[in-house]
Parts: structure tokens; C-alpha cells; sequence
């Protein structure tokens, strides 16, 4: 069944559009990341324009988030202080995204500079994920008993100045650092589309050292509100969010990342971290690839400016 | 001045005797409504060749050609080149095609070079590459090269397209021409423009206008997200946060 998407003009498969957002939605569930970093890279494949699947997924990250937020927060698993400064910072990063979003379309570079994201970002998460769990499998294998890396007291970045106390996360250290994360997501996020969770949470554990009973639910928070503001810019700015298109993948991520929830139960930490690793390396390589080799075709075509 | 007259008036007697024929012609639907089921839509050009109103003679002799020029809304479009740069692919060069069409399909009764020469043919735009050589600020070869590669580029998207056989004669002079306009065809103003063509010269044209456009809800979500965006972004969220809040609700036991 084709369904017509009025912002992207073109037609596309209805069940194929929920379908993705259902495998989508699976592996979000199952490792507890937002999706975009998948979802983004696969519209773009399949043909949808680059601005216009950067923009919707922003939408769909929006919907994959609530329901957790929601229950992390009746368990008390929300430092709302942390999270609000994490947010201010971030939309203002938003809006240098998005900015700089426009700039690079009129300026023929966006897919080059999404690619290079991508690659980057996911190649570096990827390998220290991977690097991480394939240690702890190992360790395991010896018969080592694997200990919660307990966090050190403080580090060098908790000594800047502004400190502020953080009641819920039990943390009395500098904003400097704390605006600096959500800038760089807030920023990172609304150019490459993606909620950016798997950047969030080891930052705030590593970084910051934020006990593991707030980390989830902070992010997941600071994911609804950030991309829904990114939204709410693209939507200004480049127009091109197309509602239609969301809500599909919307659907589908909403009810596969429940499936993918309960099937992450069957698995182990370190198995998923190191599943997850493997993933997100390889849309890095997919990414990288697209750069290297020489493309099928050395032209492209796109339209500048509306209709007339 | 007496030689201009004269001239003038041999001119006019020579054309008077000549057969003077007209088109009548039509199309099977002057709006295509894109819904959310828009899945591209068949169109049907028809026409007859007659004497001109008013004429002494009862018929026409051919053998006649029928062009249709199907051209949809004009875009500023850019072409872009990429070239290997420090190990990766990236966008180099460019050029851009003002007022480009959209949409630009040819139909004809037969193959356009053995209808008329290749002057008549790109003065009347009859020829795609004929939009592409527009003066441009980039020069002539580039103009050139990209504006090819742009043609190629739309003809795979199906927006571009010469089709030889598109036009059929189903008597001496009654001809119906299809084409099936494909789901990416932007929407806007369309012109057909029809001509007939007898021993090389053309000797009658019509143009006929439709439109394309988006109806009921995908027009009010198309018009809504460029002129109220801040009340459609707002709405994106809405309706994300409640599908998320609904799924966490519905899958909870």
C-alpha cells in the first residue's frame, strides 16, 4: 500500500515505512538507545531526501523516548535540576545545528558532512564500546568476577568553577562541563538527527560521574525535551519535518521497541553492549564506504529554493 | 514602399490557395489530485486535425506529426559534480539552472528527427537538452556538460522523458497520445502544448494548461507546515509525545 508524504513528495510503501520503524524500534528497545542513529541512515538509503529524514526521525526520537522517561521518573530515576541545565544548553546547541543544517544544504555539502558524522561519531563510540565489552566477556571467560567500575570521587573536570549541587545525583560539581555535554549534543543531534542517548549516557557516567539509578532516566528526559525542540526549530527553519512520515515510523517504533524491551531481558549487559557495539560500528563503516569508494554515479541533482 | 506592398500582397496570394488546417484538441483531465494514495495518474491527450474555421475545403491531406510537450512548474535546480579529494568524494563543482522545468515530457508520432530539423526542434523547446542551454554564468562547456548530466538525472527520476511512440493516429487526422505522470511529479502548473507538424514546418499549435496538485489533508499539511511552521512544529511534538505516552500505556501488561 504506497502512502503519498506531502512534504517529501514522493510515495512510498506504508508497511515498508512502519516496517523499519518496527526493526528500529526492536533494537532501541532491546539496547535501550533512542534508534535515530539507525533510522536517519536508512531513510537516506532508501531514497527519502537527506533534510527531510533528518528532520522526521527528530520527530520519531520525540515519541521513542516518554514512556520510559515517564516510568524512570515515578521511580524516582530523574535528576530534573541535571536534566534542565542539560536542555537549556542543548536547544541553544539546536539551534546552531539546525543553522548550520540550512547552511550545508544550500551549500550542496549536507550529505558529505552527515556522512563524516556519522562516521566519525559512530566509529569512535563504536570501537570504545566494543573495546569495553569484549574486556568484560573476557574477563568473565577467566572466571574474574566483573565489579561495576566504581566511580572515582572526583576527576579534573569537577574542579572548575560554578559548581552547583545536584540533590538527586548527589553531585557537587561545576556546570562548566555539564553545558558543555548538552551543547555538544544539542548540536550534534539536530544536524545528524539522531537523539544522541548513546553519547548521553557514558558522558554523564564517565564524565560526570552520575550514579547509574539517575543516568538512564536523566537522558531519556533530556532526550524528549531537546529533540522536541529541535523539532519545533527544523520545523521552522528548513520545513521539512514531513508529520506523515514520523507518525509512520513513529508506530512502528513505539510498538517494536516494547517486543525489543522484553527480548533484551533474555540477554546479558556485557552480551548487549557488545551487539550494540557491532551495530553502530558497522553504519559507521557503511558511512565511511560511501566516502571512499568511488560513488556509481559522480553527479548529483537537487532543487534550490521552492517550487515557483 | 509600392515593392514592400507588392511583395506583401504576392505573399498573401501565395498563402491564400494553400490548405490552412487547425487543432482541435483536449485532455482527459484538467486537475490530478494528489492524495494520500497517490500512486502517479494516467493522462490522455486527443485531438483532431481540421480545415480552418471559415475554410472553402471539406478535408485535410496529410500525412501529418503530432508533438506533445508535457512541461510542469519551473524550479531553480542545481547539478552538482563530485571529485576525489584527500581519500574521499565530496562535492566540488557545481551549476545551477534557473527557472529549470520540474517536469518535461516529449510524445510524439514518430522520431522527432525524421519529423522536423534539429533547429525547429530545440527553438521551440521541443527538445529537452534545449532547456539546458540556456546562457549561464558558468560558461558555455560547463553549462553544457552538467546540463546533459542534469537531463540524465531527471530522466532516471522519470521526470524527464522523450517518448517516440507516444502519439497515436487512430485515423488520417484523430490522434491520442498517454502519459502516465508518475508519483514524484511535483505539483503546480502544468502546459501541454501540442504540435502538428506537416513536411518539417509546423503548421498548427494549442496549449493546454492543468494543474497538479495536493487535496484535503495532504494540502492542509503541505500548506500548514510552510505557513503556520512554528504551530506545525508544535504539533509534530504533540502528536509524537502522545504516540509514545500511548504505546508505553497500551504494551504496559
Amino acid at each position: 500500500m504506497q502512502i503519498y508524504l506531502p512534504i517529501a513528495e514522493l510515495s512510498v510503501n506504508l508497511f515498508f515505512l512502519v516496517g523499519i520503524g518496527g526493526a528500529v524500534g526492536f533494537l532501541s528497545g532491546l539496547f535501550g538507545v533512542g534508534g535515530g542513529f539507525l533510522l536517519t541512515p536508512l531513510l537516506i538509503f532508501s531514497g527519502v531526501p537527506t533534510s527531510v529524514a533528518v528532520a522526521s526521525v527528530t520527530g520519531q526520537v520525540v515519541a521513542a523516548s516518554p514512556s520510559g522517561a515517564l516510568s524512570h521518573y515515578r521511580r524516582g530515576g530523574v535528576d530534573l535540576h541535571l536534566a534542565m541545565y542539560l536542555v537549556l544548553s542543548g536547544v541553544l546547541g539546536a539551534f546552531g545545528g539546525v543553522a548550520a543544517f540550512s547552511l550545508l544544504r544550500n551549500a550542496g555539502q549536507l550529505d558529505l558532512v552527515i556522512a563524516l558524522g556519522f562516521l566519525v561519531l559512530l566509529g569512535f563510540v563504536g570501537i570504545l564500546m566494543l573495546q569495553e565489552s569484549v574486556r568484560a566477556l573476557l574477563k568473565q571467560r577467566r572466571g574474574i568476577v566483573v565489579r561495576e567500575r566504581l566511580p572515582n570521587q572526583h576527576n579534573w573536570i569537577h574542579g572548575l568553577p560554578m559548581r552547583v549541587r545536584f540533590k538527586k545525583s548527589r553531585l557537587y560539581i561545576s556546570v562548566l562541563p555539564v553545558l558543555a555535554i548538552g551543547l555538544f549534543i544539542g548540536f550534534v543531534g539536530s544536524l545528524l538527527g539522531i537523539g544522541g542517548g548513546f553519547i548521553m549516557v557514558p558522558a554523564l557516567v564517565y564524565l560526570l560521574r552520575v550514579p547509574g539509578n539517575v543516568v538512564i532516566g536523566t537522558s531519556l528526559a533530556q532526550v524528549v525535551a531537546m529533540m522536541g525542540a529541535t523539532t519545533i526549530l527544523h520545523a521552522v527553519q528548513s520545513q521539512s519535518v514531513d508529520i506523515l512520515l514520523a507518525f509512520c515510523l513513529m508506530v512502528g517504533g513505539v510498538a517494536g521497541a516494547q517486543f525489543g524491551a522484553a527480548a533484551g531481558k533474555h540477554l546479558r549487559g556485557e552480551q548487549l553492549r557488545g551487539l550494540l557495539a557491532l551495530l553502530v560500528l558497522a553504519v559507521a563503516i557503511r558511512f565511511g564506504l560511501s566516502l571512499v569508494l568511488t560513488p556509481a554515479d559522480i553527479f548529483s541533482m537537487a532543487v534550490v529554493g521552492g517550487a515557483r | 514602399m509600392i515593392r514592400l506592398l507588392l511583395a506583401l500582397v504576392l505573399a498573401l496570394a501565395a498563402a491564400a490557395p494553400a490548405l490552412a488546417e487547425r487543432l482541435i484538441s483536449t485532455l482527459s483531465n484538467d486537475t490530478i489530485e494528489i492524495t494520500s494514495s497517490f500512486d502517479g495518474e494516467r493522462m490522455t491527450f486527443y485531438g483532431n486535425i481540421a480545415p480552418e474555421a471559415g475554410a472553402e475545403q471539406r478535408y485535410v491531406e496529410g500525412p501529418f506529426h503530432v508533438v506533445v510537450v508535457v512541461l510542469g512548474p519551473t524550479q531553480d535546480r542545481v547539478a552538482r559534480q563530485k571529485s576525489h579529494h584527500f581519500g574521499i568524494w565530496l562535492n566540488t563543482d557545481e551549476v545551477v539552472f534557473r527557472r529549470f522545468p520540474s517536469y518535461f515530457h516529449v510524445l510524439s508520432s514518430g522520431r522527432l528527427r525524421d519529423i522536423t530539423d534539429f533547429g525547429t526542434l530545440t527553438g521551440n523547446f521541443i527538445l529537452p537538452e534545449a532547456h539546458a542551454m540556456v546562457p549561464n554564468e558558468a560558461g558555455l562547456m560547463k553549462t553544457l556538460t552538467f546540463g546533459r548530466e542534469l537531463i540524465r538525472l531527471m530522466t532516471q527520476e522519470g521526470l524527464f522523458g522523450v517518448q517516440e511512440t507516444g502519439v497515436n493516429f487512430l485515423s488520417e487526422t484523430f490522434y491520442s497520445a498517454q502519459l502516465i505522470l508518475p508519483s514524484n511529479a511535483p505539483p503546480g502548473p502544468y502546459i501541454a502544448q501540442t504540435y502538428v507538424f506537416k513536411n518539417g514546418a509546423i503548421i498548427a499549435r494549442k496549449s493546454e494548461g492543468f494543474a497538479v496538485r495536493k487535496i484535503g489533508f495532504e494540502r492542509f499539511l503541505a500548506q500548514s507546515s510552510t505557513q503556520y511552521p512554528l504551530l506545525y512544529g508544535l504539533a509534530c511534538v504533540a502528536l509524537a509525545l502522545f504516540t509514545g505516552w500511548l504505546g508505553g500505556v497500551i504494551f504496559r501488561r
